[in-house]
């Protein structure tokens, strides 16, 4: 297709940890410029197919993990930053936890005024609700500055209309991704080609014009509705009803 | 299986044998019976008897004092108040600015492993008694006395804080992220909470540690303590007791989290009195008085004659090692029969106030003071020791125990409260408590060897005597057996323990 060299290539090769295997026979390329959306249940390998494309890529990739990874005693500035940390001595990291430094508190309330986070810099990330922790590692990714962008679920707590801007965000600033989703919409829209992926296997390599919205709901039945209950969860009841804040109260 | 005629698998289905099965529940019976047997077992070889005459008179008189307190008696209260924080907070705070260092290397270092392994194996009293030689009735001694083997106890529990923090933020760090940074920006900050609710309760631990000081003479509160009940001032002892308490209860006030930089400091002024260091003297201390004579020389006959000359030590250790097991399996039983009082599953509010009441009583009052108590009352066998360490860590382990139940949610309402304490709460709690048991024996069995230091027959009695004499090689041997003893025990207590079990 294009003459550049492929950022990485895999070639019937078996994916896992140690000796487990989770992904077997994975043939699958990955060029550069491609935005690719990575698709499959939970437990279908995403998580394993992402790291080793981050093993592969090195210093080219930004990582977005799932569930956050973000250290919640430490503000959002601090959690944005260590995007870099290893761009800083030691000591200047350290000084920083006391004084934030001036070019970096700089570069990221810039940042965090493009992911609506503004004025939320100096608090800490354990007080944000979900979809706000969602944009700090965005933002903690989006600061890393690298060519190519990596997410593991990345959108998975925000509402689709926030979707759609932080996907605008990502695709803005890096040339190329692979991002695990389960919106299958938004696979459709947003990237060129889509990977699929079930118990273990590649079952899916196809560009999304080729594809339709019914193909993937019938690929992935249960991602689609397990998306939709929850988010209904989520906007009728917005904690457990059984759980009363004073089990006492209940005796 | 699916061809098998119904008939037969009825009659293959009879119920189990008395405790027979490989479920849970009946794996942990028929473990804690084998507990019990085995108690049962060596009892008759413990000296149980009671010696003193009219116990029940003098118990009499001692509640008395404890309700009736005349604070006033107390000599300068404040001054002995003052000391008691001061040595219990900077003993913390040295032990914490030694052990933290020791946590980063602790997984890595076999040496400091070992090294933090011994320390810790011997009881603060005993590291008091040993640097009394040396600095005499001093700050410094209480200060090395607390933050010695704390060092020891803070590397290992903050390198396990450290090891179980979450992996996920480090992980997601740029490669080639220095170690200092990925330290202080993600293990440290994950782990700062947990260190630091630690660090809050080994300050607890020091304020009590810091009272016993007072039994070998340092003046914090268990000096006048020490001397009020051993001169039958009962009035004194229960106001002494009282003002203990009220420090322990007090403790979420005065010892705030912003309020630690200013006591920190203004306590620096109460501690005293330095003593005048002699290097020289120190250092003969250290490297000839703890050691035989004939070892120094390099005489192995001496030797063999010096060890020949140390009376019969295997009754003594027999007796710690017996009073431990004796003190761990009170210990279990007493759990075992307190902690529903104290749970809001049984009882009403009243029951379950005084229950709460009865085990923050016993488990704030330190097992050598209630020893002592117990003493005075029965006289020097091991039954006042086996009560202290039963009721004391009986009563801690419930404690705890009854705050996991608290945060059980039952599925079922309204059964009775057998019903409820069978088939609900005890199967869940149950594991937990255990496990709690036998991470607590390797300190009864520290207890058990203090314990001898009022007079009862194990190993402290015998390490006291040989200080007292300044036979300073003899006692120092006795040590290092204690603390050997110790580590042997810990390391049989992890090995035993019903596998897959957790404290919650």
């Amino acid at each position: 297709m294009s003459l550049v060299p492929p950022l990485a290539v895999f070639d019937g090769e078996n994916l896992g940890h140690g000796d487990h295997v989770v992904l077997s026979e994975v043939h699958l390329t990955f060029h550069p410029g491609e935005r690719i959306a990575l698709l499959g249940a939970s437990g279908a390998g995403k998580s394993t197919l992402l790291s080793a494309l981050r093993q592969r890529l090195g210093k080219q990739a930004a990582w977005c993990p799932q569930h956050h990874g973000l250290v919640p005693e430490l503000a959002v500035y601090h959690n944005i930053y260590m995007g870099r940390l290893e761009q800083h001595s030691g000591l200047a990291n350290l000084w920083n936890l006391l004084r934030p430094l001036a070019a970096p508190w700089q570069d990221i309330a810039t940042l965090c005024q493009l992911l609506g986070l503004e004025g939320l810099m100096k608090r800490p990330v354990g007080q944000l609700s979900g979809g706000q922790r969602q944009r700090v590692a965005i933002g903690r990714a989006l600061y890393q500055q690298r060519s190519v962008f990596l997410g593991d679920e990345p959108v998975a707590s925000v509402d689709p209309h926030q979707a759609v801007e932080l996907l605008q965000v990502i695709h803005e600033r890096h040339q190329g991704c692979v991002i695990a989703l389960h919106q299958h919409r938004l696979a459709l829209t947003h990237f060129d080609r889509v990977w699929g992926l079930d118990k273990g296997r590649v079952v899916l390599d196809a560009p999304s014009t080729e594809l339709s919205l019914d193909t993937l709901d019938a690929l992935y039945p249960s991602a689609g509705a397990a998306t939709k209950t929850t988010m209904d969860i989520e906007q009728t009841a917005p904690w457990p009803q059984d759980s009363l804040p004073c089990p006492r109260g209940q005796a | 299986m699916a061809a098998t005629p119904i008939s037969e698998l009825a009659l293959q289905d009879h119920p189990p044998r008395l405790l027979a099965g490989k479920s849970p529940g009946m794996r942990l019976a028929r473990h804690t019976l084998t507990l019990i047997a085995l108690a049962l077992l060596v009892l008759p070889f413990a000296d149980l008897h009671v010696l003193s005459r009219a116990p029940w008179g003098e118990l009499g008189r001692i509640a008395q004092g404890l309700v009736l307190p005349h604070f006033g008696s107390v000599e300068s209260p404040l001054s002995a108040i003052g000391l008691t924080v001061a040595v219990a907070l900077w003993g913390t705070l040295a032990g914490m600015i030694m052990g933290f260092p020791l946590a980063l290397v602790f997984s890595r270092s076999r040496f400091v492993r070992a090294g933090c392994a011994f320390v810790r194996a011997i009881h603060e009293l005993f590291w008091a008694l040993l640097f009394l030689q040396v600095f005499g009735l001093s700050a410094l001694t209480a200060l090395a006395a607390l933050a010695i083997p704390y060092a020891g106890i803070f590397a290992k529990v903050y390198a396990e804080i450290l090891e179980q923090t979450p992996t996920a933020a480090r992980d997601a760090l740029p490669e080639g992220t220095g170690r200092l940074s990925r330290f202080v920006y993600t293990e440290l900050p994950l782990a700062f909470a947990q260190l630091a609710a630690y660090t809050r309760y080994r300050f607890e631990c020091a304020l009590r540690s810091s009272v016993l000081l007072g039994f070998v003479g340092l003046p914090t509160l268990g000096y006048q303590l020490e001397s009020a009940f051993r001169e039958g001032r009962y009035f004194e002892a229960g106001a002494v007791m009282w003002l203990f308490y009220l420090l322990i209860a007090s403790l979420p006030w005065w010892a705030h989290r912003r309020l630690v930089p200013l006591l920190a400091l203004s306590s620096l002024f109460l501690l005293g009195p330095w003593p005048d260091i002699d290097a020289s003297l120190v250092w003969r201390f250290v490297s000839q008085d703890i050691w035989p004579q004939p070892l120094l020389a390099g005489d192995i006959n001496g030797l063999i004659d010096w060890l020949r000359e140390i009376p019969e030590l295997l009754p003594v250790i027999a007796n710690t090692l017996l009073l431990g097991l004796l003190g761990s399996v009170g210990a279990l039983l007493v759990a075992l029969t307190l902690w529903p009082l104290a749970s809001h599953h049984f009882g009403n509010r009243l029951t379950q106030v005084a229950g709460k009441g009865l085990l923050i009583f016993l488990r704030s009052t330190p097992e050598l003071m209630l020893a002592f108590v117990f003493l005075l009352l029965l006289g020097p066998s091991l039954l006042p020791a086996w009560l202290a360490l039963a009721l004391h860590n009986g009563a801690l382990i419930a404690f705890l125990v009854a705050r996991h139940a608290d945060n059980l949610k039952l599925d079922m309402v309204g059964l009775p409260a057998s019903g409820k304490l069978g088939y609900q709460l005890l199967p869940r709690v149950y594991p937990g408590m255990l496990a709690l048991l036998y991470y607590r024996a390797e300190v009864i069995l520290r207890e058990s060897a203090i314990l001898g230091m009022l007079g009862i027959a194990t190993l402290g009695y015998v390490i006291d005597d040989y200080f007292q004499t300044l036979m300073f090689d003899v006692a120092f041997l006795l040590l290092l057996i204690t603390a050997g003893l110790n580590i042997l025990v810990d390391a049989g207590a992890r090995r035993l323990r019903p596998k897959g079990i957790q404290p919650s």
